[in-house]
């Protein structure tokens, strides 16, 4: 049973991961971003090459390689493409109608390019698959990495937001762009580097998560999915929020699996999503 | 001239044209050989469809042109392959659309399979109306012992649920006998009708074979941790692992069970578990590993077919892709005796000759695979045929399975 309960805290700590980037993205800068998931698995594609490449180097080398591509791309494509999106749009409702049908034709162009570069072939390569004791539960290293990874991004996040300068700028703009504006909040730039930190925070999350799931040139998508499953449920912009809410599905995953059946686990966390959507349309940890 | 005559007028001089085109086109050989095919590229069935179709398609096409093309006798002429192919997305009403599409608008001369079961068996009755012969080769489900019979255009090439779970219960249960096993088997399943089809079939068989069942259960398609089913499997102390598994579910599994020290002495996972990738990621830890499908890597031509295969892709091929390789062969030599696109010459060919190609001897009864491979297994780093252990080429099982390293 505890082992039980370790594991769903693992994959929540997987799930809130893969969500955090894109609540970023979201939250600060108002941009539902459905390519999300392509830059997890770019993320996830530097790893693999960076481990079964010629050097055969650890993943996590892999970082000083993707970081800073993802987050160049990201902030691109926020000046080049959502940019113009905000500067045209008279209120959120038509730039997330506009934002939506962008993100989904860039979601096509890159996994496009990835097909064509990469072919649609499973990956999956070996990194720290070992078991190791905890309290007497066994677990997977490589998803104790990637849970650890998850907190120390988390709360990275959490402490920026809550004790710099530039946290409370983002705050503010999360929760009144226009009123940030009049006080001062250079808004546009500020939206840049959120996206492009968001789209950064998904090639990390790529990483971790290829040490232990095989993925594809097409695998984003689902990623993009589980990720605003679970940004949804914390509530737009909640940070230390995303990783509860991710713990939260991971956890009753993992005990409906364990519980009732593990067949399951697909409807319980649509379950669970359906349940907060009804009693708590604006999530989880957003205040009223 | 009004609006509805020249409508009218152009329509029959189109179809003029049309038909004039297609009276000269009788007497010259074409200049190509048109092939369509609408297969998932993109969705999570997508790099099973690329590793195990696709690829082949494509290897295939290139071997046959570079040598000439397809000889048609009556033309007395090589004519190389062309290919037109859409995406499906792995939606089969998107299939659906396609394949009509392919056949209708682009008349393409002949039709290749899809990927995956339930998209071989939306295809079928489409190509069966149009009377395009095919051969279906990544589809198993117990439909096909009925549906064989009503759609005479459509093969199926490889092992059905029960010629595939059988042996495996078959063969546990010789183990027990000989006092290798206990004959507790814990059986999983991915819920897809490939998973569900297999499951029923292995279980049917382990009564009859009286295996205890100890554990029968399923998990969806995309789990994202299948530790604690793998812990329940090991809580009932079986010592044989049934798993009717899809890719990234036989990748998960066999990393998972390593991590918990889970090491069943008889062990099985069904589709992925030929993939390269799978040696890849786990070395030599793959030894002993039984997996759905078979190849005789003797087989005559294997050798200059894998240099060709790691040429063009830069990576071994996997052994569940022979068969889609050997389903080609079949149909250029199908056509090659008839000399001619004429489809209903090449069906008949098919459903009563036998040919030979890297999969072995190809021969087809009621349009079903008369022995196909059923149950392959890793054997020093490669995919060797298990089952039926009377077809030439197999090899006798590694047992037990060596310990995790």
């Amino acid at each position: 049973m505890f082992e039980v309960l370790l594991g769903g805290v693992l994959l929540g700590g997987m799930y809130g991961l893969v969500a955090l980037g894109l609540n970023l993205q979201y939250g600060v800068s108002r941009i539902l971003n459905l390519s999300y998931g392509e830059f997890l698995i770019g993320g996830a594609f530097i790893a693999f090459f960076t481990v079964m490449g010629r050097w055969q180097l650890n993943p996590l080398l892999s970082l000083f390689l993707s970081v800073p591509i993802a987050f160049a791309m990201n902030w691109l494509i926020y000046r080049w493409l959502m940019l113009p999106l905000v500067r045209r749009a008279p209120d959120q409702d038509a730039l997330d109608a506009d934002v939506v049908l962008v993100t989904f034709g860039l979601f096509f162009v890159i996994q496009g390019l990835a097909l064509v570069n990469w072919s649609g072939e499973l990956r999956g390569y070996s990194f720290l698959a070992q078991g190791v004791d905890v309290l007497g539960a066994r677990i997977a290293l490589n998803r104790l990495v990637a849970f650890l990874g998850a907190c120390v991004l988390a709360l990275a996040l959490f402490l920026i937001l809550r004790h710099t300068r530039l946290g409370s700028a983002l705050r503010a703009m999360t929760i009144d762009p226009v009123a940030a504006e009049l006080m001062g909040v250079d808004v546009r730039k500020f939206s840049a580097m959120a996206f492009a930190a968001g789209g950064a925070l998904a090639a990390v999350a790529g990483m971790l998560v290829s040490t232990f799931i095989s993925f594809s040139a097409t695998s984003g998508g689902d990623y993009t999915l589980k990720a605003l499953l679970v940004a949804i449920m914390a509530g737009v912009g909640r940070v230390t929020g995303t990783l509860a809410a991710g713990l939260l599905l991971g956890v009753v995953e993992q005990l409906g699996g364990h519980l009732i059946d593990p067949g399951l686990t697909l409807a319980i966390n649509f379950g669970l999503f359906t349940l907060i959507l009804l009693l708590r349309p604006t999530g989880l940890f957003t205040r009223a | 001239m009004d609006r509805r005559t020249f409508v009218k007028g152009s329509v029959a001089a189109a179809g003029a044209a049309t038909l004039t085109g297609r009276v000269f086109a009788q007497a010259a050989a074409p200049d190509k050989l048109r092939f369509g095919y609408a297969i998932t590229q993109s969705g999570p069935l997508g790099p099973g469809a690329e590793s195990t179709t696709i690829s082949q398609y494509k290897l295939w096409q290139k071997l046959v042109n570079d040598a000439g093309g397809i000889l048609l006798k009556k033309f007395n002429r090589k004519v190389p392959i062309d290919f037109v192919s859409y995406d499906d997305q792995g939606k089969p009403d998107e299939l659906l659309k396609l394949t009509e599409r392919l056949i209708q608008q682009d008349r393409v001369d002949m039709m290749l399979a899809p990927y995956a079961s339930h998209m071989n068996l939306a295809a079928a009755p489409v190509i069966n109306r149009y009377e395009y012969p095919v051969i279906m080769t990544t589809a198993t489900t117990s439909k096909t012992y009925d549906l064989a019979l009503k759609w005479p255009y459509a093969f199926w090439n490889i092992s059905q649920p029960n010629e595939s779970a059988h042996p495996l219960s078959n063969a546990i249960a010789e183990l027990k006998k000989e006092g290798k096993v206990s004959g507790k088997v814990a059986v999983v399943h991915v819920a897809t009708e490939f998973g569900v089809e297999m499951h029923a079939a292995f279980i049917d068989q382990a009564k009859k074979d009286g295996l205890d069942v100890a554990l029968s259960k399923s998990y969806p398609l995309g789990v994202a941790d299948l530790q604690p089913l793998i812990r329940e499997a090991m809580a009932t102390q079986a010592d044989a692992f049934v798993c009717m598994s899809y890719p990234p579910d036989t990748f998960m599994l066999v990393e998972q069970a390593k991590i918990v020290g889970f090491n069943p002495k008889f062990m099985y996972v069904a589709i992925g578990g030929v993939f390269p990738g799978l040696k890849d990621k786990f070395g030599s830890n793959v030894n002993g590993i039984l997996v759905y499908g078979g190849v005789n890597p003797g087989e005559p031509g294997m050798a200059d077919y894998n240099k060709a295969h790691q040429a063009m892709f830069n990576r071994p091929s996997e052994a569940g892709a022979i068969n889609v390789y050997g389903a080609l062969q079949v149909t250029q030599q199908a056509i090659e005796k008839v000399g001619e696109i004429d489809r209903k010459k090449i069906r008949d060919v098919i459903a009563t000759d036998a040919f030979p190609t890297l999969w072995g001897e190809l021969k087809y009864v009621s349009q079903r695979n008369a022995n196909p491979w059923a149950v392959g297994q890793w054997q020093g780093g490669e995919v060797v045929g298990v089952y039926p252990a009377n077809k030439a080429g197999a090899k006798p099982l590694l047992f037990p399975k060596p310990a995790w390293s």
